[in-house]
């Protein structure tokens, strides 16, 4: 809901604003969908004056219609596909990470998960030489391990380091927080964390399960909304920045039933927000 | 004074003439838009499909196909007569992102590919520049949209289809904001269906929506742990635009031939068709699907 506000657009001037609240016209929805002719009459105003104003209040807040052949020709030349390491990993997804895409990882506890995202993380930054956004919700991610798996590729120190300055991690315990840091990447972090000459490939975030399962359950419509919002946010950034965004989730049959039928509500909303999907299993 | 009074009068009835619709506009508006009933005669009862201004819902969990249905359709209305499509332009709005372009080229190149063997990226290119997508991040966005679209419907004549994946895709975070208030909770989307509904009226377009299944158990533990999964849960005046209801899922393993689909998922659509008089008309089919996009069983 976007508030009408003076100076939002040319003719929109403060009196406006007030004669428009008077009638009940408080958003740019209300304005937009009421009968012209009538409110530039409750609100002493020439109507092409108010028609111009809907015309451009439309055209700043509408979605704009993108041609199915031009959104194709950018989509070829802007997706990259991101090798994970992992030969038998790529194979599953299809060569790799799409960028522009979300890949989700479920799987129990203990099954891989992290580890497997420290491995793409590592790969990214060292081999790609791209740059790695990593959100740790759980507290599980340690330099110490991410440098192990460096020196099993290269034991250069500098090499190892310089990899190390490319991922930027964020630690974070509640889903507000990460919404927070999600929208903040958005709207410029992400280019601030463009060191090196590369630019942010990944972003990978471990484990939405732990800050929202919290919200999940019960008569609180607040988690599955703020799931939905989430996964929005990663799909936005992914589309519009091009990286490969990785949630990680724990998988249903794990825990008690009643955690369980609420993270099946809260499942269709995720997944339906997720592109490709990977089950991990304990010996892959 | 009487000169600058007359002038301003005269001055707003020019724009009012100009804003008002054109000769050609209300045509366009007029004029038959092409009837999509032959869409896909496999989902509909009877030889039905949906008529001028009808609305068909998709309804199912994840992983039931319905995507998937819409690029079949998609293709259908954007391919060129020869190739069997019917040369219809399409808008799409995307609502949770879910668009797979790539996806999407991929049918087409293999539909057209059935058709002619060479010169398939001029054909693809051209059938693509029939389709207008547009994504919306909230449903104030949608109503704002759909209004916005009401310029594309009233000058593209060939606009004959407007799918919608999903409907559904904001009921979450509207149901949070409207707080305790079920009125309030389900404004939003009930003023997109009026719009809709009198974009229906008013262009005669045929619109497919998307609506993912959700499951609810608020009774309390002591009740039966799910109630009817396919029971409608979206605001009464969406429900009154929907005339076909597909409920699309997956076939139960044992059911599957295993002569022919193999370990292929078989996915089933239930069409229920309600008519003016209130009788419904049912069917089932069922498809797969392909690389080369759903086929039918």
């Amino acid at each position: 809901m976007v508030l009408l506000r003076d100076g939002m657009c040319p003719g929109l001037d403060e009196g406006l604003v007030r004669g428009l609240r008077a009638a009940d016209i408080k958003t740019v929805e209300d304005l937009v969908s009421s009968d012209m002719e009538e409110l530039a009459q409750r609100c002493s105003v020439s109507y092409k004056a108010l028609f111009a104003i809907r015309r451009v209040l439309l055209a700043q807040h509408a979605a704009f219609p993108v041609s199915g052949a031009d959104l194709y020709e950018e989509l070829l030349s802007s997706t990259a596909i991101l090798s994970t390491g992992n030969p038998s990993l790529d194979k599953l997804l299809d060569s790799g990470l799409y960028t522009g895409e979300i890949t989700e990882l479920s799987g129990g506890p203990g099954s891989g998960k992290s580890q497997v995202c420290f491995g793409v993380a590592v790969h990214i930054s060292h081999q790609l030489k791209q740059n790695v956004i990593y959100v740790d919700t759980t507290g599980g991610l340690t330099a110490g391990r991410l440098l192990q798996m460096l020196q099993a590729e290269t034991s250069n120190a500098e090499e190892q380091m310089e990899a190390l300055q490319r991922i930027r991690v964020f630690r974070l315990f509640d889903v507000f927080s990460l919404l927070d840091c999600l929208y903040g990447l958005c709207g410029g972090g992400l280019q601030r964390a463009s060191v090196g000459g590369g630019s942010v490939k990944a972003v990978i975030v471990d484990s939405v399960s732990a800050v929202i399962a919290p919200l999940l359950g019960g008569k609180q419509n607040e988690g599955m909304s703020l799931m939905s919002q989430v996964a929005g946010v990663l799909k936005t950034m992914a589309k519009d920045f091009n990286v490969a965004a990785l949630p990680l989730l724990i998988k249903e049959e794990f825990d008690l039933k009643w955690w369980s039928r609420s993270k099946e509500e809260g499942g269709g909303a995720a997944a339906a927000a997720s592109g490709k999907r990977k089950r991990d299993e304990t010996d892959s | 004074s009487e000169m600058t009074s007359q002038r301003r009068r005269r001055e707003e009835e020019e724009v009012r003439a100009e804003m008002s619709e054109s000769g050609a506009q209300l045509f366009a508006r007029l004029e038959a838009r092409r009837c999509l009933k032959d869409i896909e005669p496999r989902l509909f009862p009877g030889d039905g499909g949906p008529q001028h201004g009808e609305v068909v819902e998709l309804y199912g969990s994840e992983g039931t196909g319905k995507t998937e249905l819409l690029y079949h359709l998609l293709c259908r209305c954007v391919l060129p007569n020869a190739a069997g499509g019917l040369e219809a332009d399409v808008v799409f709005v995307d609502t949770d992102y879910s668009l797979d372009m790539l996806r999407l080229v991929s049918i087409m190149e293999s539909r057209l590919n059935s058709w002619m063997r060479e010169n398939n990226e001029e054909a693809c290119r051209s059938c693509l520049s029939r389709l207008l997508v547009v994504h919306c991040s909230s449903s104030s966005q949608l109503l704002l949209t759909l209004h916005f679209l009401e310029n594309s419907f009233s000058s593209r004549p060939g606009l004959a289809l407007l799918l919608i994946d999903s409907i559904s895709a904001f009921y979450w975070p509207d149901r949070c904001e409207g707080g305790a208030n079920l009125a309030k909770q389900e404004e939003k989307l009930s003023k997109c269906s009026e719009l809709l509904g009198r974009l229906l009226r008013d262009y005669r377009i045929t619109v497919f929506a998307t609506c993912h299944a959700i499951r609810r158990s608020y009774s309390g533990p002591s009740s039966s742990s799910f109630s009817d999964p396919d029971r409608p849960y979206l605001c009464r005046a969406w429900q009154r635009l929907v005339i076909h209801r597909l409920l699309c899922s997956r076939q139960e393993a044992g059911n599957n031939m295993a002569a022919t689909a193999g370990r292929r998922q078989v996915l089933t659509v239930h069409c229920t068709s309600s008519s003016s008089s209130g009788t419904k008309a049912h069917r089932s089919s069922s498809f797969y699907v392909t690389d080369g996009g759903v086929e039918f069983t």
